[in-house]
């Protein structure tokens, strides 16, 4: 059967290719039965891009492992679900794999483990198409390459041939988009399929999954925690929230007239890179309920600002609310009108940031306080063997240089892999650099004795990224609060215990949460206890490794306000690694882009976003999703070919050039040998605006 | 690939030659090969004495005995590893040590080899049945034998299992289970093929209880492998394909799990080797193992050290074995 055949066919049985009534999955647990999914019904039409958000633990991944019926042995399915008519619940194996691949296929999040690391790409491909196709390998494999092509891999002949572990993160997804396509199908469901990926390959990614859904009039279930994913790919939009669907509708409808409290709150917490730092994010109070036993009522109702004795007592229905729109809120018409921030933040708190301007960023007159000048770190590659000869260097970081003042945040901006954390781990010392500087209050930290060094520890402190790595589970958190007060020697002069309450109650836990341990907390509160370790030692300078970019956007929201808070209280420094550029843009008041361990483009954050002139910049700011479906589908759009080019092997003259839209399009060959042969230093355009490219040109694209 | 073989083989030199020492080293200083004679009742006349001191080279320096019981120079023709000699024995200027070191290592290869492949064969499939139906009845099971047999000395499950075939026999009236020696006693007048079964038959019992140590390691690590190969997105991307679920299994599951299996079970060879000592005493086996035990009893001292040296060479083999096919088995590992 065709793909047209197929959706002719779906259409007749009420126009539906994907239906899902009252979905259940539980699963058994030694607590008791964790009620993953409660009761989902769900359409996708022919050919329609529906988008499915929701925080962890909402349900989304689980209803579509569901479906493909990849839960694990234990879990208990009840409900409907039918592909193209034909319930697809409870098949037995051979039905079961005459479904998948053929009329429905799947996208999972993480590319670097979907493929199996033994055989080759086009080995892959071939056996997906030969599962459903009564064609001879080598006929497989041209199909093998033929989609390759369509999914954008550049000399899809050779790649056939690669191994996974041959192709980057991008690529490999790609492969997996064209394994989904193989045979194709009516339904793909991608899972998160750029979550795992930089934001420039994120934007390649989504372009693939485009190409395979115009290629194969499939439709596409694309499940996402990130808004702006969403508002630029799918016509409907469904929220998903403990295992429940709570909101459903049009894209443009649902992101600017929310009828559920929850969607609101999402909005309204996600940092947004239209938005400057005057917006104070509005983040959702509490966490998700636990589904072992999910609240009789609304399961939002302890979160949500509006909640009445109603809303505890009886779980509101899906019900229409306007056209083609449907909301689970008693209340959902009080919405009409209202923006997250005053729905969100409580009475008595302002709404804008402190009720006033964003604090002006001190004159840069002011003496830096963190400086570090022309730093150097290269890691030997070394050859595998007895010997081990250094046979090359990752160049990591490459003379960067940046300033620091008093109450002022620095973010460092980059994809991974582009020495934005190893330049961090040089200021604080934790890695001695090969070459530069870094001085603390003028003070080189390189010459300092041991005991200084070890003062000066007091002024600089870190926050990691990973909040469950990077607390001892075996200490308590007031043992965790108190260790750096302990390695100092302050811990009783600074009044012990009372010194710790203080702290937590600072990051906005309480002194109860003192005797527990780590893994009794959620990821933003372990990422508040981390802060409060940070700050035990009152420092001036934090650093922040990325420290929301494993949290949830309505946890996140409250971390980066808590952030932002501690900087107006204590005149903190902060300098800001991060990836995320929505988040930066919120937080940052200068930006500092790295690129292959150099520095491309720096200045203040308000003019670095909406005059981006390195076309670098250029690039990660089109390729950030705005959480807009109107603005987001005009936005002009800069796509960057291929990936990160190794750092042990850096391209010479400017090393962007490898995948700079610019040099591909607008350069002549005589501006494009100057970009091959001379490197661009980092030059002044404006006062305090910096850029390291040849033909730096302004250009507006938020 | 040839690069990488020859630049492990010469690896293996430094290794070896740090075994040799050991080895040399360690039965030099434990024991006097001349013990025996020295106690000898009437006493051996002087003469003897040192004429035998002087057939085993006991009257030079230690450095000079190594260098020679390595290389052969300055001896007399039967001693040098390089040359392929194990030196001479406490037993006798007649007794070969190297002619018997290689009917015995016949006789020894045979039991590993065939406790090896079986302990393989049912650790991948049990391992696998118990990764696939993990926490079953049967998953429970396979796992309390494969803690049994791990848990049980070598020497007594082998005393065990000779007992259980002695009393088989009885019950049966004939001898179905050889329990006694690696063949029979004559074997003048039997055809090849006769004697080939004859050795087989004698190999099962023993084999038997080789094995069990070997298959409960390997069982509980192909369980874990398959276990992690089946939770992971690639097997999951497998069904998700439409592929049929024997084939994920074959295809994308075991040919995976079986990776990590291969080092393992290079380092397990070793404990193999130790367990022939004791199951070839238990069931009177004329192999390397009674060679070993016999040796002790002597103190025929370059018998000894030839034996460490022997097994220390098979283990770095099978390491190297297991190295090369690791590289065949998954392309990630590539040997430039």
């Amino acid at each position: 059967m065709t793909a047209e055949e197929a959706v002719a066919g779906a259409v007749g049985q009420g126009g539906a290719v994907l239906r899902i009534e009252d979905l259940h999955v539980s699963f058994p647990t030694e607590d008791g039965r964790v009620r993953a999914v409660r009761g989902l019904s769900l359409e996708l039409r022919p050919g329609e891009a529906l988008g499915i958000v929701g925080e962890s633990g909402s349900g989304k991944s689980v209803a579509s492992l569901a479906v493909m019926g990849l839960l694990p042995r234990g879990a208990q399915v009840s409900g409907s679900a039918r592909v193209a008519g034909r319930e697809v619940l409870h098949l037995g194996d051979e039905e079961l794999s005459r479904v998948r691949g053929e009329r429905i296929a799947m996208v999972f999040q993480d590319p670097l483990t979907s493929l199996n690391p033994v055989y080759t790409v086009g080995r892959q491909i071939a056996e997906a198409v030969r599962a459903h196709r009564a064609v001879g390998e080598r006929e497989a494999l041209a199909r093998a390459v033929e989609l390759l092509a369509a999914v954008g891999i550049p000399r899809p002949e050779e790649r056939v041939r690669s191994y996974p572990h041959e192709l980057s993160g991008g690529m490999r997804q790609r492969v997996v988009i064209a394994i989904a396509m193989a045979n194709e199908p009516d339904v793909i469901i991608a899972d998160e399929p750029t979550t795992a990926l930089d934001v420039t390959v994120q934007a390649q990614v989504l372009e693939a999954l485009e190409a395979a859904r115009r290629r194969t009039g499939a439709a596409l279930v694309l499940i996402t925690h990130d808004l702006g994913v969403v508002a630029g790919h799918v016509d409907r939009v469904a929220v998903m929230y403990a295992g429940r669907l709570v909101e459903q509708g049009p894209v443009e409808e649902v992101f600017e007239r929310p009828r559920m409290p929850y969607t609101l709150g999402l909005l309204g917490s996600q940092p947004r890179l239209d938005e400057g730092r005057s917006v104070r994010l509005a983040p959702i109070a509490g966490a998700p309920p636990t589904l072992l036993a999910p609240p009789p009522g609304c399961p939002f109702a302890p979160r949500c600002p509006m909640a009445e004795a109603r809303c505890t007592e009886e779980e509101p229905p899906l019900r229409a609310t306007g056209d083609g729109h449907l909301a689970a809120c008693h209340f959902a018409e009080r919405l009409e009108g209202r923006t997250p921030q005053e729905v969100f933040v409580r009475s008595g708190e302002p709404g804008a940031r402190h009720g006033a301007a964003p604090s002006p960023a001190p004159a840069p007159s002011a003496a830096p306080l963190l400086r570090a000048e022309g730093l150097v770190k290269h890691f030997p590659v070394r050859s595998k063997g007895v010997v081990r000869r250094r046979i090359g260097d990752v160049h990591a970081v490459c003379g960067v240089s940046l300033e620091l003042r008093e109450h002022e945040t620095l973010a460092l901006v980059g994809e991974s892999g582009c020495g934005k954390s190893t330049t961090a781990r040089l200021l604080l010392r934790l890695l001695v650099p090969d070459a530069g500087r870094v001085e603390f209050e003028g003070a080189d930290i390189a010459a300092l004795p041991r005991a200084e060094l070890r003062r000066l520890r007091q002024d600089m402190q870190i926050v990691f990224q990973d909040p469950f790595a990077s607390l001892d589970p075996r200490m308590t958190v007031a043992e965790i609060v108190a260790e750096p007060l302990r390695i100092h020697g302050l811990y009783r002069e600074r009044g012990g215990a009372a010194d710790v309450e203080r702290l937590l109650r600072t990051v906005g836990l309480g002194p109860e949460h003192a005797a527990r341990y780590p893994h009794e907390f959620s990821g933003g509160q372990r990422q508040r206890i981390g802060i409060a370790r940070a700050l035990a030692l009152r420092p001036r300078t934090l650093i922040l490794d990325e420290p929301v970019s494993a949290l949830d956007v309505s946890i996140q929201a409250g971390v980066i306000n808590l952030l932002e808070d501690l900087q107006e209280e204590f005149g903190l420094a902060y300098l800001f690694v991060s990836h995320d550029l929505s988040v930066v843009r919120h937080i940052a008041d200068r930006v500092a882009v790295m690129y292959l361990g150099k520095v491309v483009e720096t200045g203040a954050a308000d003019r670095v976003f909406a005059a981006a002139a390195h076309p670098y910049t250029q690039t990660l700011v089109s390729a950030i999703p705005l959480p807009d479906p109107r603005k987001e589908r005009r936005r002009q759009r800069i796509l960057v070919r291929g990936d990160v080019p190794s750092p042990s092997a850096p391209p010479s003259g400017c090393r962007f050039r490898t995948r700079c839209p610019k040099f591909a399009a607008e350069l002549s060959e005589r501006e494009r040998a100057r970009c091959v042969e001379e490197e661009p230093p980092l030059e002044a355009r404006v006062p305090g605006h910096l850029t390291a490219c040849h033909y730096a040109q302004e250009r507006a694209l938020v | 690939m040839l690069v990488f073989v020859i630049r492990r083989l010469l690896v293996t030199v430094p290794v070896l030659l740090a075994a040799s020492l050991l080895s040399f080293l360690l039965i030099d200083v434990t024991g006097d090969p001349l013990a025996d004679l020295m106690v000898q009742q009437p006493p051996p006349s002087p003469e003897i004495i040192e004429a035998e001191r002087e057939r085993l080279y006991m009257d030079r320096p230690v450095h000079e005995r190594y260098w020679l019981w390595l290389t052969g120079i300055g001896g007399n023709g039967d001693i040098g590893l390089l040359r392929g000699e194990f030196g001479p024995s406490v037993r006798g200027p007649a007794f070969d040590v190297g002619a018997e070191v290689a009917a015995r290592m016949g006789v020894t290869l045979r039991l590993v080899a065939a406790a090896v492949l079986l302990a393989l064969g049912l650790a991948v499939a049990t391992g696998v049945v118990s990764a696939m139906r993990q926490y079953s009845a049967l998953d429970y099971t396979l796992t309390f034998i494969g803690f049994l047999a791990l848990a049980m000395p070598t020497f007594w499950l082998g005393a065990l299992i000779k007992e259980a075939g002695v009393w088989a026999n009885g019950r049966l009236g004939t001898t179905v289970f050889y329990t006694i020696g690696d063949s029979s006693a004559d074997t003048r007048g039997m055809g090849l093929w006769e004697r080939i079964a004859d050795a087989g038959g004698h190999l099962v019992l023993p084999t038997l209880a080789l094995m069990l140590t070997g298959y409960a390691a390997w069982s509980r690590y192909q369980r874990t492998a398959m276990l992690e190969v089946l939770n992971s997105d690639y097997v999951r991307l497998a069904h998700a394909k439409g592929l049929p679920r024997r084939t994920v299994m074959r295809r994308h599951a075991l040919r995976t799990a079986l990776i990590p299996l291969t080092s393992v079970a290079a380092v397990t060879i070793a404990e193999i080797l130790a367990g022939t000592v004791l199951i070839e005493t238990v069931f009177q086996w004329r192999g390397l193992g009674t060679l070993l035990v016999e040796a002790i009893r002597t103190s025929d001292a370059y018998v000894l050290m030839g034996w460490l040296m022997l097994a220390g060479t098979l283990v770095v083999l099978a390491n190297l074995a297991a190295d090369l096919l690791y590289g065949v088995l998954d392309p990630r590992i590539r040997y430039e």
